[in-house]
């Protein structure tokens, strides 16, 4: 791999989980390797959809702009045009592609309202971020015909699925990855695989993207 | 609390830890050769085929821990059995992935819908879809019940008392343990007893569990798993590779694919994947159920068959029932006495996580490695009755952003928490939250991709619950810190569903007999966990699976007054 940009060379590819890909098996290889390679273009959202869940996301998962490069939006989008939902949903709450669609319209009407006529993606990082925490702050109350609890889970569920599975968040956690079919020796408190590497550095203060 | 053994029964763990894993396993293997036999995914190319219209003796409805226990049981005594799956009939290797993203096809993903003040989220977090059922997904835990689970109404005035008692499910215990096999710690809690394999070695979670336990003298035990330790007939042992909610790649981790289907299979039961049941069909009186409507590559069959059982968990039970309402059972199947659907049942399971100054990393080993039931059973000196089991859990990263998610957590404060990951040790209660009636299963408004109207399932707790709940997050936390964690974050959530169609002495009591016949129909089984009537604070899959091994037990042994006659197999 080549250098991509600023901090986060992840795969130093000596240690980590990435260190690893020739000991897995074909099937993990195929459905996580995947993860790294070129994603189809947007299908589900709309453009305006788009320019209100980029900015929330960023925000939701803190991204800065040394991140590793980890798509997130892309990978909603592709579940939620392929219906790939969780099996359940709140007998208050839609169907979960009807939910993002009604959530983001509600976050720029609710942004309008107070920042005279402009959208989520138009107003300042401060502002955007003043907003969500009023909505988490609203609990089980109604936020447009939604309970805000519900949204809020239903849009970290989200963020948090797709940034967590991709390889480059291992690395940043220290976790090992698939592991099959070599398995793990050394259990126990304080102890790591020769290949296993710690947990990337706490990045310095700068503001988020 | 731990102390000396009192008396003469301190030598009681030793000895009957060596009978039990010196004892010959001849006995296991004639019962049910799966272990020894080829790997499921060669024997299923020479599976044997029935036709719709060949009336076989049982036909099943689910492949999961009560159906394919049941399959296997009447196959090897020469019923001819089909047993339809809904989900895909899984090859392991090509279609299990150590990746927890891309694990979600092992889940029932069909549109729920949830309600209730206390609504419970289904998909991952309690179903199953394929050959295996959610036995392919669960973490392993496989304690019995206590003896008090079989009768809390007369003893703690909570719940409702079985129609059997311990001592008659205790040689169904025993023998599916030995054909999981089950490894871990002799048992001290309940009927104490010895377990056919070692424990396992422990990670860092268990570690610190059993530290923790130790520095507050509660007695915390290794185990019980139902994953091999040790190679089993072909089957390999555990690698620790920590994926044991993906499903196991290795084999070592028993699920009925493994451990039941190979041997229905060699016994000429066949096992009809992607077949999606929608009603069962009775005669036209309503008195005889004459085989299972089922759509299979889009059509619609009917498979015949002199007996039928549903096996598909307590959601999908309560929901083909409802949806087989036709002459003689106008508000749905054997529901006479308005009981199918209700008394649905989930354990309170807050998760409590600690940081740790040292590395703990808890995705390696199983996750479920520890646990204790010094809470289990009801204390006198409590405000609640009942009580609840400590086990360690170990989520992997996904789950473990939706744990720290779910404390409000989320921006820079969500990633710097999520990089010391492996910092965090989880631990894991399960509440024996109580039947209500209240708690069910109806169908909803909309329909799913086949047309069928899909199920609801409310739940709110009481206030026995939520006492419940808070004690054993109380308990977690001292665990946790006696261990030595600084930080210390709890989460409340659900585990495991039961209930929904109960068993009972009478029809006004329950859905089914102790046979697990519904009083309704005499030619209708229910072999799932829908038929328990309470929870006790243990996982439930040993105990659904004793059930319908007891089931068929008396079944193909005629002790089921008015059974359908054994046919003598055809083959």
């Amino acid at each position: 791999m080549t250098a991509r940009r600023g901090r986060a060379e992840p795969s130093s590819a000596k240690k980590g989980p990435l260190s690893q890909i020739p000991t897995w098996d074909a099937a993990t290889g195929g459905v996580v390797l995947a993860r790294l390679g070129p994603r189809p273009p947007l299908s589900f959202f709309t453009p305006a959809e788009e320019a209100a869940a980029g900015p929330l996301l960023d925000l939701l998962l803190a991204r800065r702009h040394d991140d590793p490069p980890i798509p997130v939006l892309p990978v909603i989008d592709a579940r939620l045009a392929a219906r790939e939902f969780e099996g359940w949903r709140f007998a208050d709450m839609p169907e979960d592609d009807e939910a993002w669609r009604r959530s983001l319209a509600a976050l720029d009407e609710e942004t309008k309202v107070r920042h005279d006529g402009r959208t989520f993606g138009q107003v300042t990082h401060g502002d955007r971020h003043r907003l969500l925490r009023h909505i988490q702050d609203l609990g089980s109350h109604d936020w447009y015909g939604m309970p805000a609890g519900h949204v809020w889970t239903l849009w970290s569920r989200y963020a948090c699925t797709a940034y967590y599975a991709h390889p480059y968040a291992w690395e940043e956690i220290g976790f090992g990855g698939p592991a099959y079919p070599r398995g793990y020796l050394r259990l126990g408190r304080g102890t790591r695989e020769p290949w296993e590497s710690p947990p990337a550095e706490e990045p310095a203060t700068e503001t988020d993207c | 609390m731990e102390g000396p053994m009192s008396g003469k029964r301190w030598w009681r763990p030793a000895t009957g830890t060596l009978r039990e894993t010196l004892r010959p396993q001849g006995d296991v293997r004639a019962r049910n050769a799966s272990a020894w036999l080829p790997h499921v995914t060669r024997l299923r190319s020479d599976m044997r085929r029935f036709e719709d219209d060949d009336e076989v003796d049982m036909v099943v409805v689910g492949c999961g821990a009560g159906g394919a226990t049941f399959t296997q049981r009447l196959a090897h005594a020469g019923w001819r059995v089909v047993c339809l799956e809904a989900g895909p009939f899984w090859d392991p290797e090509h279609d299990w992935v150590s990746d927890e993203a891309g694990s979600r096809h092992l889940y029932w993903n069909e549109p729920r819908v949830i309600g209730g003040s206390h609504p419970v989220p289904l998909g991952a977090n309690n179903s199953g879809r394929g050959v295996g059922g959610s036995m392919v997904h669960f973490a392993g835990y496989t304690p019995r019940f206590h003896p008090s689970d079989f009768r809390t109404r007369s003893q703690d005035g909570v719940g409702a008392d079985w129609p059997i008692r311990y001592e008659q499910l205790r040689p169904y215990y025993e023998r599916l343990e030995r054909e999981l096999p089950v490894a871990g710690q002799y048992w001290p809690w309940g009927d104490p007893h010895p377990h056919p394999h070692a424990p396992h070695p422990v990670g860092g979670n268990g570690e610190v569990m059993l530290e923790g336990c130790a520095r507050l003298g509660i007695r915390a035990r290794v185990g019980p798993v139902a994953i091999a330790n040790g190679r089993f007939g072909n089957r390999p042992h555990c690698i620790y590779r920590g994926f044991c909610l993906q499903g196991c790649k290795v084999d070592a981790k028993a699920s009925p694919l493994i451990t039941h289907v190979p041997d229905a299979i060699t016994h000429g039961a066949e096992i009809r994947d992607g077949a999606m049941a929608t009603r069962v069909v009775m005669d036209a009186a309503g008195r005889r159920a004459t085989g299972v409507a089922y759509v299979r590559e889009g059509r619609e069959r009917v498979q015949r068959a002199r007996a039928v059982a549903v096996a598909g968990y307590s959601i999908e039970t309560p929901r083909l029932l409802l949806n087989s309402a036709g002459p003689g059972h106008p508000h749905g199947l054997a529901n006479g006495h308005d009981l199918v659907g209700r008394y649905v049942m989930v354990q309170g399971a807050p998760q409590t996580a600690g940081r740790f100054p040292d590395e703990i990393r808890m995705y390696k080993a199983p996750p479920p490695e520890v646990s204790s039931e010094e809470f289990y059973e009801t204390d006198p000196a409590k405000p609640y009755r009942r009580g609840f089991s400590i086990q360690t859990v170990s989520p992997l990263p996904i789950t473990w952003a939706e744990h720290v998610a779910a404390q409000g957590h989320w921006g820079a404060d969500l990633r710097s928490r999520m990089r010391d990951y492996v910092h965090w040790a989880t631990l894991g209660a399960l509440c024996e939250f109580l039947p209500q009636p209240d708690n069910r299963v109806t169908l909803a408004d909309e329909t799913d991709r086949l047309g069928l109207p899909v199920a609801r399932f409310d739940h709110s707790q009481c206030a026995n619950d939520d006492m419940l709940m808070e004690a054993a997050q109380k308990v977690m936390e001292d665990i946790l810190r006696a261990a030595g964690a600084g930080e210390l974050m709890t989460i409340g959530r659900y585990a495991h569903l039961v209930g929904g169609c109960r068993m009972g002495r009478n029809p006004e009591e329950g859905v089914v007999d102790s046979d697990l016949r519904t009083f309704a129909v005499p030619n209708l089984f229910i072999t799932d966990g829908s038929v328990l009537p309470t929870q006790g604070s243990a996982n439930p899959a040993l105990t659904i699976m004793a059930l319908a091994d007891r089931a068929a037990d008396r079944l193909v042994h005629g002790r089921v007054p008015e059974a359908p006659a054994r046919k003598a197999a055809r083959r």
